[in-house]
């Protein structure tokens, strides 16, 4: 599986501003099927950690702060 | 990914965090709650109904979602009218999850609520807890100013399946909403009676053609059996085809074998769905005759045509066999 390089190329995006993963919160990645989301020791929020996805979407429907934004590509929309 | 056996802290270990004074901490406790599906956390997220932050209700209202019951029902009776749309949304869709009949006693009370939303979420939610008590204040609903009301208050009538409330979806079929008259011709599909199969014929003439669509859907589900096969014969002249391929599905599915000659046309139309679902009807009705119209479709340029025109001239080969011996 790829490593994502930086947080801002992968298709999943978390708006650190709203995430609340360094409160507890680890919804997105209990959710997401491929197992790709983390969440940062760093930061303490979630990001993308490996640049694979379904786009099925759970990981931005289910946070509870609207904090994930699944960038569709164009082909597939 | 979450362990196949995932184990949770405590219930009262997760609502002691409850108090925490950062909103996000309690939300996350919330959600906690809610993953917990132990009916002990009920009385927890009945203590933050009134929490000053609206995302901790709104998480409330979506954990409430995960149980069922009376008090499961108020809760969310107090988050419906909550000032906050969000929270009222999550309010309004959890309740449409309730099952257990005794959760419908919180609720009804609120399909007079001066509130439409209030009203139309009650209605919603009442419906499927299928309590034969919710069938005069759905009843009366159907005055309501309001279409969505209207439109929840015949789901509530439909899923009780009570011949008394014939003569009220019959009315509604006429209401000035396409919405409600849809809402009423495909809740009249669990009755056998001839008013019932009547109005669903009339909304075959209806101006809308959605309207039209569900009625010759409708006409095919019901258990009208044939009496309704002229008005559905009619309705292969529909101008939209939407319509007429509602009509060739339900003609087939009767197994209407005089319709043959009216459903011939559909099967050189342009639009493939509508070809498809012919060849599919003539395959239901299983009649010789229609072989040769099967023939001159085998080589449709749709795979699927193909493949429903291969399998119903198999259908009718087979029946004329079976007619013969
Ligand atoms: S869209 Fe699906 S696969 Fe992609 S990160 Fe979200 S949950 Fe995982
Ligand atoms: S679900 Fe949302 S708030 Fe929770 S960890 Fe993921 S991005 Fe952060």
């Amino acid at each position: 599986m790829p490593l994502a390089t930086t947080h801002t190329s992968v298709p999943v995006v978390v708006d650190d501003a709203k995430c609340i993963a360094d409160k507890g919160c680890t919804v997105c990645v209990d959710v997401c099927p491929l197992d790709v989301l983390r969440i940062s020791d760093m930061t303490k929020k979630a990001y993308m950690a490996y640049d694979e996805c379904w786009y099925c979407m759970p990981c931005e429907t289910d946070c509870p702060t609207g904090a994930v934004k699944v960038n569709i590509p164009y082909l597939l929309r | 990914m979450p362990e196949l056996f995932e184990t949770y802290d405590d219930i009262d270990d997760i609502g002691s965090r409850l108090q925490a004074a950062d909103p996000a901490e309690r939300r996350v406790a919330v959600i906690d709650l809610g993953n917990s599906g132990d009916p002990a956390a009920i009385r927890y997220l009945e203590t933050l109904l009134a929490d000053p932050d609206p995302g901790v209700r709104e998480q409330v209202a979506l954990a409430l979602g995960e149980f069922d019951g009376p008090a499961v029902a108020a809760a969310l009776a107090a988050l419906l009218i909550d000032p906050e749309q969000p929270v009222a949304l999550a309010a309004s869709n959890s309740m449409a999850e309730l099952k257990d009949p005794a959760s419908a006693d919180p609720i009804l009370p609120l399909v007079t609520h001066a509130d439409a939303f209030v009203r139309m979420s009650a209605l919603r939610a009442l419906k499927e807890v299928r309590r034969r008590d919710a069938l005069k204040p759905a009843l009366d609903a159907l005055r309501d100013p309001d279409a969505s009301v209207r439109v929840q208050a015949i789901g509530v009538i439909g899923f009780l399946k009570l011949e008394e409330a014939i003569p009220a979806l019959t009315a509604a079929a006429t209401d000035a909403d396409r919405n409600v008259r849809r809402a009423a011709v495909s809740a009249l599909a669990f009755s056998t009676t001839k008013s019932a199969a009547d109005a669903i014929a009339r909304s075959l003439a209806d101006t809308d053609w959605m309207v039209r669509e569900v009625a010759a859907e409708t006409m095919g589900s019901s258990k009208f059996g044939r009496q309704v096969a002229d008005a559905l014969v009619q309705a292969l002249n529909d101008e939209f085809w939407q319509v007429r391929l509602k009509a060739v599905r339900s003609l087939g599915k009767l197994k209407v074998a005089r319709a043959i000659p009216a459903i011939a046309p559909s099967l050189a139309h342009p639009q493939a769905n509508l070809r498809k679902e012919a060849a599919a009807a003539l395959g239901e009705i299983a009649d010789p005759a229609a072989r040769p119209l099967l023939e001159a479709v085998v080589n449709d340029p749709d795979p699927e045509v193909r493949k429903n025109a291969r399998w119903a001239l198999g259908k009718c080969t087979a029946a004329g066999l079976a007619s013969s011996r």
